[in-house]
């Protein structure tokens, strides 16, 4: 039988009702946040096999149960693979149930990690995450380490208090800096004002989270809108990865600031502190840094930016981050606030 | 040549093969894994590697995800992703050929 390699567009009722029947018959829901949706069609344009991709992940694959066993799915991931390569992305990851993932070891895709033993994540280089962690290993400190993970978007005193906090209860702070481009403020002016925000503090030691930490990899939610249950996945798989990274540095416990009002943030919070103590870590919640009885947030400071307020945030950040937004250098990221309509966390 | 860019070519299909060139400094890094690899690792390692030579590629990060291809398809598939990667692969492609 011939098959054909077709796109699957949003806006085909026919094909998106039979992508949703044919993933839901393997027991797998449909992501959705997806970029790019193919199958592979019969004769009678019946979908008998699918796959997805979001960011630098392979993603939401089904083959029909009748058509097992024919090496479609090995079409659809070269296809999948030709088209990320068109996008410029060669580092892939694959999310994929456990019990699927030796097809995908066949296909040149090796395991880095597991969650629950049902989700695998694999990625097509034979060591990336190892190599990652061996670059980092080398600022492994004697004496106890903590771990701060932030986005900084931008860095606020919370951060700066939440880092210093760290830095007077342990030895070495290590701090990790989202390295994803999707927030408003971009990485490298993000991991200027972090550097600037903690060069006070001897003992922290900055890195660029990589695409292993909160990436749009590993944590797709924590930058695009999704339901619980995914955010808690994405989140559980996350920490699998941070369990590593943790060992790594010896690392005995992460610090993390309350979470009043995002709710991927806190339900991340949540995940935290009920799976860091089964890999040996820490928890450590600190309650949020005020100004005036109002809690201190990246999001206010956003918020206001988009007001036109740009003064106003003067007593929510450091020197260094204000300084920054009243250059001129500020002006393109300013814009962006101000012309966004999402700038508060969700 | 010089690997200029991340370029790939070929499929996962059976009978073919994936091949990735991406720009290293450490010489050849060939990361090789086959359906075949017990009977025919040796022969596939060395086919590649041959072609890389004659190419002229000094330094790259080669993968290659090997579906039991025969030596004139991997040959055909390591010259392309080579092509591509360094931009000679609009026309005029001198295949079977080395570019100065």
């Amino acid at each position: 039988m011939s098959y054909t390699l077709s796109e699957i567009r949003r806006d085909n009722p026919r094909e998106c009702s039979q992508l949703h029947d044919l993933l839901h018959s393997q027991g797998i829901a449909l992501d959705s946040n997806l970029d790019y949706t193919c199958g592979l069609f019969d004769e009678d344009w019946n979908l008998v096999a699918t796959g997805s991709t979001f960011g630098a992940t392979l993603r939401c694959f089904a083959v029909s149960k009748d058509h097992q066993g024919e090496g479609l799915l090995n079409e659809i991931v070269s296809h999948l693979m030709e088209y990320e390569m068109n996008q410029g992305r060669v580092h892939l990851f694959v999310y994929t149930k456990t019990s699927s993932a030796k097809f995908f070891g066949d296909l040149g895709f090796f395991p880095i990690a597991q969650v629950d033993g049902t989700l695998s994540f694999l990625e097509n280089r034979p060591r990336g995450f190892a190599q990652f962690c061996q670059q980092l290993a080398q600022y492994r400190r004697p004496g106890t380490a903590a771990a701060v993970v932030m986005n900084a978007n931008p860095f606020t005193l919370g951060h700066q208090f939440l880092v210093e906090q760290a830095a007077s209860q342990f030895d070495t702070v290590h701090l990790f800096v989202l390295e994803e481009d999707a927030s408003l403020v971009p990485f490298a002016v993000r991991w200027q004002l972090v550097q600037e925000g903690v060069a006070h503090l001897p003992n922290v030691i900055c890195h660029k989270s990589g695409p292993y930490l909160i990436s749009s990899a590993t944590f797709p939610s924590y930058f695009l809108k999704d339901e619980t249950t995914v955010i808690e996945t994405h989140a559980k798989l996350d920490l699998a990865l941070f369990g590593t990274i943790a060992q790594t540095l010896g690392i005995s416990a992460r610090v993390v600031g309350e979470e009043p009002s995002s709710v991927v943030t806190g339900l991340y919070n949540q995940v935290m502190a009920q799976k860091l103590p089964e890999l040996g870590i820490q928890c450590l919640v600190l309650p949020r840094c005020t100004q005036h009885g109002q809690v201190v947030s990246a999001s206010t400071v956003r918020s206001l930016i988009h007001q036109g307020r740009v003064e106003e945030i003067c007593p929510l950040v450091p020197q260094s981050t204000y300084a920054y937004f009243t250059s001129p250098d500020a002006a393109p990221v300013i814009a962006a606030i101000q012309n966004s309509s999402q700038v508060v966390h969700y | 040549m010089e690997i200029l860019k991340p370029a790939m070519a070929g499929t996962l299909e059976s009978s073919d093969a994936q091949v990735t060139v991406e720009p290293g400094t450490q010489g050849i890094q060939l990361t090789l894994s086959s359906s075949v690899m017990n009977q025919y690792g040796r022969q596939i390692r060395a086919t590649i590697l041959e072609t890389l030579e004659r190419l002229e590629v000094k330094n790259a990060n080669v993968t290659v995800v090997d579906k039991g291809a025969l030596d004139c398809t991997l040959k055909a598939r390591v010259e392309c992703a080579v092509f591509r990667s360094a931009d000679c692969s609009q026309q005029n492609i001198p295949w079977g050929g080395v570019i100065v």
